[in-house]
């Protein structure tokens, strides 16, 4: 580049307007060069931010479950009514109740803890004033779906060795009341014990179940049954059929929870 | 055109981005539903992409380094697209996750060709971008980075 085209360049640049000419100049001059560095740095430092205060943030709403007590609901009718295990299933209330359901659910699934939420207080009411039985089959259905794996079969597995403590339905109504979400991490098998604890149970089996997944085998193979069973398929639409939580089965058909008096008219049908 | 491409290409970014980041429990369900990565590499990818995400949105809103930041956008979006292909090919029924949501679904409910199309989309803009990297209003103009721009120069200043 000769001497002339650079005399001809400034001076068209003079004719240019005076913020066009202070931009050209500062990127041809010495000025450029500290622009570009404060540039690079501010890009750098902002990209940094970004990724730092993401990390930071993305983990502590993922492990919000962490070093936390899961608070103790003690269910107000749960002392009332016999409880016992068997096998995988936990029975609740009288043989002689006139109707009994089987509740099917899972500890991680949101819309489990929805229908605890909705029906939980009515349900137990009812076991404790005789009318109706419920067999409860905690299934670990969304064991992938918490970081890390594995709550839904923990949560099942203790939910059963509370049941052998009579403790069920407290432990079960805490769990879902402070449910962790899908996707993130959920309880570890010591704040599992820890809400045993201070739900009464002391014994060292209990801690000693949840550690070792004392029904962990039995529940799968449950889960595996419980998906293949025909008469648990439900109709999604669009031509879908599969097994979903929670599902309520009477009288050998699944009981549609969209009428929110579903319980009542279970309960009216068999009386008259 | 260019500057429309560039603001909205970022818009795309930051907004994606934004969503999955507020929700971290959900956009890890939706990197596990297309069951391609082994366990131990969801969580980081549910983890990185909104950042990656975010930082591209950032970039290409500035305009800094343009052509760089669109050609990585478009690989991206190409592996965006190759996901959703194969969750399609093999027959998941999974929505995208791709303005957060995710995850499975019924299967009247996948979008697959439309959520093709919005990418290839989103690629015609970075592709746009690639192509020609000088908009208005951009960091790389300011601080006289690209050869588009360089190259052009003495043209505009002629006038």
């Amino acid at each position: 580049m000769g001497g002339a085209e650079r005399t001809a360049r400034k001076r068209r640049q003079q004719q240019q307007s005076a913020g066009a000419r202070a931009v050209s100049q500062a990127r041809q001059g010495g000025g450029g060069d500290t622009k570009r560095i404060v540039a690079v740095v501010a890009a750098v430092v902002v990209v940094a931010a970004v990724v730092i205060g993401g990390v930071l943030w993305t983990n502590a709403s993922k492990n919000a479950t962490e070093g936390q007590t899961i608070p103790a609901v003690n269910a107000s009718a749960a002392d009332d009514y016999p409880e016992r295990r068997d096998g995988v299933v936990v029975v609740s209330g009288k043989d002689s109740a006139p109707t009994t359901i089987d509740v099917y659910a899972d500890f991680l699934c949101p819309v489990c803890a929805q229908f605890q939420q909705a029906y939980g207080a009515q349900i137990e009411e009812k076991i404790a004033s005789g009318e109706l039985r419920v067999r409860t089959h905690m299934v670990p259905m969304l064991v992938d779906r918490s970081d890390p794996p594995g709550y839904s079969l923990d949560a099942a597995n203790a939910a059963l060795l509370a049941a052998d403590e009579g403790k069920f339905t407290p432990f079960h109504d805490s769990l879902f009341a402070h449910q962790p979400e899908e996707g993130k991490r959920g309880y570890s098998k010591d704040q599992l014990i820890q809400l045993g604890r201070d739900l009464g149970i002391t014994s060292q089996a209990f801690a000693d179940g949840v550690r070792n997944g004392k029904y962990d085998d039995e529940l799968t193979a449950e889960m595996q049954r419980v998906a293949n069973d025909p008469s648990l398929q439900q109709d999604f639409g669009e031509g879908q059929k599969g097994f979903g939580t929670p599902t309520v089965v009477a009288n050998g058909s699944i009981v549609s929870f969209s009428d929110s008096n579903w319980l009542n008219k279970l309960l009216n049908n068999a009386k008259s | 055109m260019g500057t429309l491409a560039r603001v909205g290409l970022a818009a795309v970014w930051l907004i994606s981005g934004g969503i999955k980041m507020s929700d971290p429990g959900q956009t890890y369900l939706a990197v596990q539903a297309y069951d391609v990565l082994p366990h131990s590499l969801v969580g980081v990818v549910a983890t990185a992409m909104p950042l990656l995400e975010i930082a591209l949105g950032l970039f290409v809103l500035s305009g800094l380094a343009t052509r760089v930041m669109a050609g990585v956008s478009a690989v991206v979006l190409l592996l965006f697209i190759a996901a959703v292909a194969q969750s399609w090919a093999r027959g998941l029924t999974i929505d995208c996750g791709c303005f957060g949501g995710g995850g499975q679904v019924a299967p009247g409910e996948t979008a697959y060709p439309q959520e093709i199309a919005r990418d290839l989309g989103f690629l015609a803009l970075a592709g746009w971008l690639l192509v020609r990297p000088r908009t208005l209003f951009a960091a790389d103009a300011w601080l006289g980075l690209g050869w588009a721009r360089r190259r052009r120069e003495p043209v505009a200043a002629g006038e």
